[in-house]
């Protein structure tokens, strides 16, 4: 289990007078930072504890909920207002929201922190948020029946209006939040003794309301971080060196940017925070002089110990690694499976590999910092407050504490967010020329320095008994360890060998709940892809790679031993021992897909055939049960055609069946794109792809026809943003195989790796 | 001093004439509905009108757009309530919502010409505007709305015409 889930407490409630608020906070997890050198107290406890506030009813009546989750695309902000209003019993149309700053009071009730990641937004916001709406809504109802001299129990709450049946009396929110009678005050332990609604009760979760910020993504006024403008601001353009991580400026001469009109100067980084490496960004007046002005600069470059690598090299040092029988630590150690392997009637083994992906939201990497009196000021659409503003304290020379972030809307997210490097040049470039510096980074910096999905390297090798039957697993995961990097313990888990702390987030998703009495998954870090390919937290993280390792192998057992893969599946997930009620829900929802798609029913022509594959991404602990059937036709030159996905999530409880929709569509089409379109390469220590001419996502006339099955069958909400992308890959993987014969292992598929393996 | 129409108005600006038609409208006129993705013509997300027609700003330089009728998001439509606007709300089409002012001018280019696109055409024409949330489905079942929704308009009689 993944150290960072924790169980909420410390929560505590305030009302004032004129603006009636209600909220519930969070102790902060202590987070260390020993990984950066002179900032150890950067994510320190907060300054100042305040009772934090979740949402605001105006005397107008409307309702402001304050979103501590980056909103990204996934509507959480809205769906966070959802939530409220169901127990509030307020009206959708007063419902408004607005995004968190840093303030440690809108700490994730369960993480502690404002970080956005794993789809546990929904999950761990969802008991905080419902019982902060019903707080309000048991506060707002005794203030009313004193107004009317009534009994609370006899009145009912329903479109922001509190209405007495019997006498037929009724004020609105408005009405008592003028009155400036609500009062009433809530302890912790009165806040967990409220009884939330039952199912049965819900009018607002389950509806798929409009979306609160749709319209501004409509017409234009959607504010992202790109979009700041402050008064006097100066612009910064980036050179970013050609080797991705290490290098260092030897010089800069900068003669002909001063010939750039609006030039003012060209700031060389000096990172403290190690976040970036060799970057100077040139300021100017516009940032089309500051392009200017920086593609006038010359700069002399040291490349440092990464100068040499290419993605040849991190996969041949991976290999190695893999090799020895000493390296890494265990994640999941059950039984023996080396012994058993010695008795196994078949032993099968293979070697999955994916390669460097990323992230390139739309939105290219961006922040504007202004000093201001004591404080710094940061915009910039970000998924981990927390850490960021640690960073942009960190690059300033500051104590955290005097840094305030301003959350914008993020133009995608997708995990890019989650790191800090954009701050570093705007804070340095402010502080350098004493004004407020926006710095966009150019598609071709946004790409070359992308934290990026590690290249990875999987063995996995597997044993059967003389039955078929699946009786040994070992699972080797070699990559970079991107939740290392931040440096934070709390994001580590403890290894089962006990050799230390582990980086989950390179091997969730091998702890599935298939039963196999001896399995061992081992985490080995790549420290080569580590030094050289700062690696990140790419939508699904670790089980966009595990699982393809898992479920394409789990095929290649069910083909060996003349199985169907899709029932051999159902036998392997039997539900015994610590599967217990996982396995039958992923059972199930696998069962529910195959019946979708018609699998093993419809008749398909040759060259075409469908594959499965199932997940519980993206931790054990907290899985979205998903399950993808997948449609091929492979032309005799090996070009893939996807031609229909079927994907079947049980997500427990549905907040907004439209929105799921959206999110697992979108996440299976990256999945697709994953699988088939993206690949990056390391040459000389840099990213080669710059732009999407050569990085290449999927585009409207590769999609295929895509349909989703939502489960809910009223267990807890579950996170929807990323299980399916990590389900696609091995389904089209299985079904290229199903279709032609051709076992491609490596991502993304080619059309030559299918057509070799055809012939092979 | 450059001279500008910018959606129905005349506006000067000071640039240099090879400056991205992109940044003079996001930067000195502070539209910034219209976004930067790429900066070579790849992604869409900077796609603007000139007498109509779509093009990229970050590949039109401030001087090829002089004595022409440029069009951003904000003039699409008066009031946010274009045929493809509204239809966009309808299907609840954005997620993160970055791509969509490019997809929306695109998109208008089209349906201002052939109110009844196939979706063939339709992602013939729409085939550059890349959405990395993979909103594609969505924006063609918008376009198709809309182009309907104009449709039953002319046939009534409205004056409601694309731009």
């Amino acid at each position: 289990m993944n150290t960072h889930v924790k169980t909420p407490h410390g929560i505590q409630a305030d009302l004032s007078r004129r603006s009636f608020l209600v909220g519930t906070a969070a102790t902060g997890l202590v987070l260390g930072y020993a990984a950066v050198p002179g900032i150890d107290q950067a994510l320190a406890a907060p300054s100042n504890f305040e009772p934090s506030v979740w949402y605001a009813i105006a005397p107008d009546g409307l309702v402001t909920v304050t979103c501590g989750k980056a909103d990204m695309g996934q509507h959480i902000a809205s769906t966070m207002a959802q939530i409220v209003a169901e127990e509030l019993g307020a009206s959708w149309k007063d419902m408004r929201v607005q995004l968190a700053s840093n303030d440690p009071k809108f700490n994730d009730p369960v993480l502690g922190a404002q970080i956005t990641g794993g789809s546990w937004s929904t999950m761990m916001n969802f008991d905080a948020m419902g019982r902060a709406g019903a707080a309000g809504r048991l506060a707002l109802t005794e203030a009313a029946a004193a107004a009317m001299g009534v009994p609370a129990a006899e009145l009912v709450v329903r479109d922001s209006t509190i209405s007495h049946p019997k006498s037929k009396k009724s004020m609105s929110f408005a009405d008592v939040v003028k009155s400036g009678k609500a009062t009433k005050t809530f302890t912790p332990d009165d806040l967990k003794a409220i009884k939330l609604k039952t199912p049965d009760q819900y009018t607002m979760i389950g509806v798929s309301v409009p979306q609160l910020d749709i319209p501004s993504k409509t017409n234009g006024t959607a504010k992202y971080g790109i979009d700041v403008m402050l008064p006097g601001m100066l612009y910064g353009a980036l050179v970013t060196p050609p080797v991705r991580y290490g290098a260092t400026v030897k010089s800069v001469d900068d003669s002909a940017a001063k010939k750039v009109p609006g030039f003012v100067k060209a700031v060389t980084l000096d990172d403290k925070t190690a976040t970036t490496t060799g970057w100077v960004v040139a300021v100017a007046n516009t940032y089309s002089n500051a392009r200017k002005a920086a593609d006038a600069l010359k700069i002399a470059y040291d490349g440092g110990p990464n100068a040499k690598l290419s993605s040849e090299s991190l996969q041949t040092e991976a290999r190695r690694l893999q090799a020895l029988s000493d390296s890494g630590e265990y994640f999941v150690k059950d039984g023996d499976p080396n012994a058993a392997f010695g008795t196994a009637a078949k032993v099968l083994e293979a070697e999955y590999t994916t390669s460097i992906n990323i992230h390139a939201p739309m939105e290219p990497m961006n922040a504007t910092a202004e000093f201001k009196g004591d404080i710094l000021h940061i915009y910039s659409g970000n998924q981990f407050a927390t850490r960021s503003g640690a960073i942009a304290a960190g690059a300033a020379g500051l104590d955290p504490k005097y840094v305030v972030m301003h959350q914008m809307w993020l133009g995608g997210g997708f995990g890019r967010r989650l790191d800090a490097d954009m701050m570093v040049p705007a804070v340095q470039a402010a502080k350098a020329t004493g004004k407020p510096v926006k710095v966009i980074y150019t598609r071709e910096n946004d790409m070359t320095m992308d934290f990026s999905r590690p290249l990875t390297l999987q063995k996995v090798k597997a044993g059967l008994d003389g039955d078929g039957k699946l009786v040994a697993l070992s699972h080797d995961v070699v990559s970079a360890w991107p939740t290392q990097r931040w440096g934070i313990p709390d994001f580590l888990s403890p290894s089962v060998d006990k050799k230390g702390p582990l980086d989950a987030f390179t091997v969730n998703g091998a702890d599935f709940f298939y039963t196999v009495p001896n399995h061992y998954v081992r985490a080995i870090k790549n420290e080569m892809a580590h030094n050289a390919t700062p690696s990140g937290q790419l939508r699904s993280v670790a089980p966009g790679w595990t699982f393809w390792a898992i479920e394409s192998m789990v095929d290649e057992i069910a083909h060996a031993t003349g199985k169907d893969p899709a029932l051999f599946r159902v036998e392997l997930l039997d539900g015994k021992g610590k599967n217990d009620g996982g396995a039958q829900r992923l059972r199930n929802t696998l069962l529910a897909a195959m019946g979708l798609a018609g699998y093993g029913t419809k008749k398909l022509p040759k060259g075409e055939a469908m594959g499965v594959a199932c997940v519980s991404s993206q931790e054990r602990a907290t899985a979205s049960w998903t399950a993808c059937v997948a449609h091929v036709a492979v032309a005799p030159s090996g070009e893939v055609t996807v031609k229909k996905l079927t994907v079947a999530t049980d997500v427990g409880t549905q907040v907004h069946p439209d929105n799921i929709r959206a999110q697992v569509e979108g996440a299976a089409l990256w999945g697709m794109s994953l699988a088939l379109f993206e690949k990056a390469t390391l040459k000389d220590g840099g990213i080669e792809q710059t732009n999407f001419d050569t990085y290449t996502p999927l585009r409207m006339s590769q999609m295929p026809e895509v349909t989703v099955n939502i489960i809910a069958n009223g267990e807890k909400a579950t996170g929807v943003g990323e299980p399916a992308v990590t389900v696609v890959a091995p389904a089209i993987g299985n079904a290229v195989f199903n279709a032609v014969g051709a076992r491609v292992r490596a991502l993304p598929i080619t059309a030559d790796a299918v057509k070799a393996a055809m012939k092979a | 001093m450059t001279n500008l129409n910018i959606n129905g108005r005349n506006m000067s600006v000071e640039a240099a004439n090879d400056t991205p038609l992109l940044w003079v409208i996001r930067e000195q006129l502070q539209m910034t509905g219209t976004k930067f993705g790429c900066g070579a013509g790849l992604c869409g997300a900077c796609t603007v009108h000139l007498n109509g027609e779509a093009v990229r700003s970050c590949q039109t330089s401030v001087s090829d757009a002089v004595g022409k009728k440029i069009t951003t998001i904000e003039g699409l439509s008066a009031k946010g309530d274009h045929p493809l606007q509204k239809a966009w709300i309808a299907e609840q089409v954005p997620q993160c919502g970055y791509c969509q002012s490019g997809q929306i001018m695109q998109a208008a280019s089209l349906l201002s010409k052939n109110s009844n696109p196939t979706k063939e055409e339709v992602v013939a024409h729409m085939d550059g505007n890349l959405c990395r949330c993979m909103t594609y489905s969505r924006i063609q079942k918008a376009i198709m709305r809309a182009a309907a929704d104009m449709r039953t308009a002319s046939a009534t009689g409205s004056e409601r015409r694309p731009t």
